[in-house]
């Protein structure tokens, strides 16, 4: 029983960094109908920028998430308006295959510039564990997945509450009438593609300390983000946290009691399924 | 009757290469051959139909181990093997494309991607398909054996999308492409046609791995079902030109050639390569080579700009 708990509070830690990892791809998709491939690719180069500032500078993995944000912010806006932004009205599968190509792109780029070894970010409270009514849990687990969690119910506050929220949503709603109302859509667009790719940014830095990163693992965790953004639905910031929830729940009690070289088949099984049962998501609303 | 002579000498002098070129020619020769009839697969379902599947991959992942497990757990002759694998791809073709098939646009493309997943994850831990370590098959020398089935596997292929191309089955596909909706109101059976796509699809694709799987001796489930092979067929039907005949071969066969010379100088550059051909691609021609073929002659340069213009924000 103390396994059991023990496993299942691990899980939710996990499944509060995939809300984070997922929430910028289903902002970008919900709103600029783009399904970025490209999403897990962004997520590994904001773990480099932290790993390369923790190695270079020093500087602790905490402190570097703003910076990592800030990064993956300015390469998301550029990629949106000088490459994204030339196709968007084309047919819907080009997005797919860009993406897909942006993807390869800074996947092999990533393994010329860093080379393919694994690395680990390893700050001095790395080994940490912290005792919590019974359960011993990593340090870094707590505060990945803790921040993950405020940061991604800050986003969902700013998408509800502020002015660029609202520009967003109205934007996503409805392209002409936001225009009418002053909403610049190119502005809109880039500002909301460079929000998703920040927030892999910030997943990616977080990630890194719970995990191995090298330059390949983009495409599991795109495939990750799927399977969150599709329990979850586009709707919310708060779908997508019981989204990745689930997933990490899921993940952790598949591999303790069926094994965990089953955890993809029901991770990714439970994608199909929704999907076919449900493709406005299992929280999503229907329409 | 000209046209069909002219076919028949390219088809030809395409049969002839085993026995005029190097080693290395000729086995470039398979890879490049497997690959475009892949993407003239992938053309019937993607191009025609207009479902972009990312499913593909798994047809020519059950093609190798349906020929696999025959061969090396059953002891059955090469042929029986293929066909096998054929029968397991078109079945799970037919039971799989019901539900998935309802969905559209995005929805497809990821739940068939989740499925090729899944059936990674599923195939690593079945014992009787070697688990995750894979088989081994009997080994057949002789690489002219497999560029003729290659070749003809391809040609068949592509007569049989020749044909789609001008049957009312084809029209059938195209109009659901166009607008499922409006196909369906007109008495188009759209659940038939689209279900009939799929498994024709699967059944080339599954051939294509059967006879690879034989060729290669050596399979396991990560190379496979290995969704790059599936992203190389959407890449080169859509550069070449889908919906179009010859356009996914020239895709396939161009594609190839310049990846083959830039792997032999370094293959990373060779990846990155494919990923800059796609970004430019899809910006500047995103309906494929047989459309620029068509229209740069009359238009010029402007071709490309005027592509810009339609679909920027």
């Amino acid at each position: 029983m103390a396994l059991f708990g023990q496993v299942l509070v691990n899980g939710i830690l996990l499944g509060g960094l995939y809300a984070l990892m997922a929430l910028g791809l289903a902002l970008v998709w919900g709103v600029l109908n783009i399904v970025n491939l490209a999403h897990g690719a962004f997520i590994m180069l904001g773990a480099y920028v932290a790993f390369y500032l923790f190695t270079l500078l020093h500087l602790d993995p905490i402190l570097a998430l703003p910076v990592a944000m800030a990064v993956l912010f300015a390469l998301g806006y550029g990629v949106q308006r000088g490459i994204l932004g030339l196709i968007i009205r084309g047919p819907m599968f080009n997005t797919l295959l860009i993406t897909f190509g942006l993807d390869v792109v800074f996947t092999y780029l990533a393994q010329i510039a860093f080379s393919a070894d694994f690395r680990t970010l390893n700050p001095g409270y790395a080994g940490a564990n912290v005792l919590v009514a019974g359960v011993t849990l990593p340090l870094v687990n707590i505060l990945a997945g803790g921040i993950a969690v405020a940061l991604t119910v800050a986003v969902w506050l700013m998408l509800g509450y502020s002015r660029l929220g609202r520009a967003i949503r109205a934007a996503s709603q409805n392209l002409t009438a936001a225009r009418l109302y002053g909403v610049e859509p190119r502005s809109v667009y880039a500002l909301t593609f460079g929000l998703g790719a920040g927030l892999a940014g910030a997943a990616g830095d977080l990630y890194g300390l719970v995990s191995q990163i090298n330059p390949y693992i983009g495409a599991t965790l795109t495939a990750k983000c799927f399977v969150i953004s599709i329990i979850g639905g586009l709707d919310s910031a708060l779908g997508v946290i019981a989204g990745g929830g689930i997933l990490g729940i899921v993940e952790a009690l598949t591999t303790l009691y069926i094994g965990p070289t089953y955890r993809d088949v029901v991770s990714f099984g439970l994608l199909v399924v929704v999907l076919i049962v449900r493709p406005s998501g299992l929280l999503g609303r229907t329409t | 009757m000209m046209r069909a002579a002219i076919w028949a000498v390219v088809l030809a002098a395409a049969a002839a290469v085993p026995w005029l070129a190097t080693p290395t020619v000729i086995q470039f020769g398979i890879n490049a051959l497997f690959l475009a009839a892949l993407a003239q697969a992938w053309n019937i379902i993607g191009g025609y139909t207009g479902y972009p599947s990312f499913g593909n991959s798994v047809f020519y992942g059950l093609g190798s181990y349906g020929t696999a497990v025959a061969m090396v757990q059953f002891d059955w002759p090469f042929p029986v093997g293929l066909a096998l694998g054929a029968l397991i791809a078109v079945a799970f073709a037919v039971l799989l494309g019901l539900p998935v098939l309802r969905l559209r646009g995005h929805y497809f493309a990821i739940a068939t991607l989740g499925l090729a997943l899944v059936m990674t994850a599923i195939v690593s831990n079945l014992p009787i398909a070697g688990s995750n370590i894979g088989l081994v098959l009997p080994l057949h020398r002789g690489d002219a054996l497999f560029y003729e089935l290659a070749l003809g596997l391809l040609a068949a292929a592509t007569f049989t999308v020749a044909w789609i191309g001008k049957s009312r089955f084809g029209y059938a596909l195209i109009a659901i492409r166009e607008d499922e909706d409006a196909a369906g109101s007109i008495g188009v059976n759209t659940t038939l046609y689209k279900v009939a796509a799929f498994a024709l699809a699967g059944f080339f694709s599954a051939l294509v791995g059967g006879i690879h799987a034989y060729w290669i001796t050596f399979i396991d489930p990560e190379s496979s079902f290995d969704i790059t092979i599936n992203v190389k067929m959407i890449i080169m039907a859509v550069f070449g030109g889908p919906g179009s005949v010859l356009g996914p071969i020239v895709g396939a066969l161009l594609l190839s050639g310049i990846s083959e010379v830039l792997a032999s100088e370094i293959s990373t550059l060779a990846a990155l390569f494919f990923g800059i051909v796609i970004v430019v691609a899809v910006v500047l021609m995103p309906r494929g080579l047989a459309h620029v073929a068509r229209w740069f002659p009359a238009v010029g340069w402007r071709y490309f700009g005027a592509n810009i213009r339609a679909n920027k924000l």
